[in-house]
């Protein structure tokens, strides 16, 4: 790689960087100050938990579209949140999850 | 509590390792395939895990190699690469109430993608405070850690394990739609939430199955804060 290529891949690096690093400096900060500015703005708390939804959202689409690939997306999907409300865990809902979407996308295979 | 707060930072960082695992079923196979079209553009091995290490920002990265590769102007690329990443201007406010004040955060954050900022945005108000740290530092280290080794494998054999087991690269990545699930589902006890929520998820959705997945995320989100806003004004109108 050139130098002009490294210095490309630096500043993509420093400037993704400041850009999560600045605005959490910034509001700890603020947070902490004297100047009566102690919370949050109430459009930044909601906008931060439909930022997860929207990663859903995202993340829904099978890396290979097909009719397939969406039965199991939706089993896969229905199996999570089944395991989720007995457990109200991370860990199995999710390994639930992933063993439903894949005996799906196999036996898909298998037939 | 108590007990907790005060366990060693390496436990609490093994926690935060633990629960950053679901994490790797959609890192480890984007990663690898980064790694295979990062060679394919022309980088060595050494450059394509270089850029992962640094940059480390999924979607920014497949253009950064993909633009190159296409002989676009260096300027252009850095400002494409830095327009899509703009979207993690937000993350950092929303976490910074819930992590307490160190001089390393300069460098932690480097660790904060869209994935680490969902686990930790849900699991950083469960934990005492006094674990929160070394918590975060265990998953994004986590995270990052199997960011760059998929990279480099991805770079070296990546053509040849995606041909021997190609349903691995289609059920792993179900790993971070069914985590978010996880994330977002206590939220649809509240009927304002579940509209404002659903709207996001069918925005992202369909703006992804459109082909706009880089704006996708900052644009269903806004979508969503609208549908929150609104829902509360139109019920207002009816009691009043």
């Amino acid at each position: 790689m050139s130098t002009a290529l490294w210095l490309a891949v630096v500043a993509s690096a420093l400037g993704t960087l400041l850009m999560r690093v600045v605005p959490f400096l910034w509001m700890q900060r603020r947070l902490n100050s004297e100047s009566g500015l102690n919370n949050m703005p109430q459009w930044l708390g909601i906008l931060g938990p439909l930022m997860i939804a929207a990663v859903l959202g995202v993340s829904i689409v099978p890396v290979n579209p097909s009719v397939v690939s969406w039965i199991a997306t939706a089993i896969g999907l229905a199996v999570t949140l089944l395991v989720w409300s007995r457990t109200r865990s991370l860990g199995w809902p999710v390994a639930a999850g992933v063993a439903g979407f894949g005996m799906v996308e196999i036996a898909a295979l298998a037939w | 509590m108590s007990q907790l707060s005060h366990q060693a930072p390496w436990r609490c960082a093994l926690q935060g390792v633990r629960e950053a695992i679901p994490l790797l079923g959609g890192y480890i196979p984007v990663a690898l395939s980064f790694g295979v079209v990062a060679t394919q553009a022309g980088f060595s091995t050494w450059e394509a895990t270089a850029i992962s290490a640094l940059v480390y920002a999924g979607a920014s990265q497949f253009l950064f190699v993909g633009m190159i590769a296409t002989g676009a102007p260096l300027w252009l690329v850095v400002a494409m690469t830095l327009l899509i990443n703009v979207r993690h201007v937000v993350y950092g406010p929303n976490l910074a109430a819930l992590l307490p004040r160190s001089r390393h955060w300069p460098w932690l954050m480097h660790g904060l993608t869209d994935q680490v900022f969902a686990l930790a945005l849900t699991r950083l108000p469960q934990l005492p405070e006094a674990t929160r740290f070394s918590w975060f530092v265990g998953a994004s280290l986590l995270a990052w850690g199997a960011w760059i080794v998929g990279t480099t494998v991805g770079a070296t054999a990546g053509e040849t394990l995606t041909a021997r087991w190609p349903l691995l690269g289609e059920i792993m990545p179900f790993a971070l739609p069914a985590l978010f699930l996880t994330m977002v589902a206590p939220r649809f006890t509240d009927k304002r939430w579940a509209v404002a929520m659903g709207c996001t998820i069918l925005a992202a959705l369909c703006l992804n199955l459109v082909g706009w997945s880089n704006v996708a995320i900052p644009l269903a989100a806004a979508c969503g804060a609208l549908c929150f806003y609104t829902v509360t004004f139109e019920t207002r109108r009816r009691t009043s």
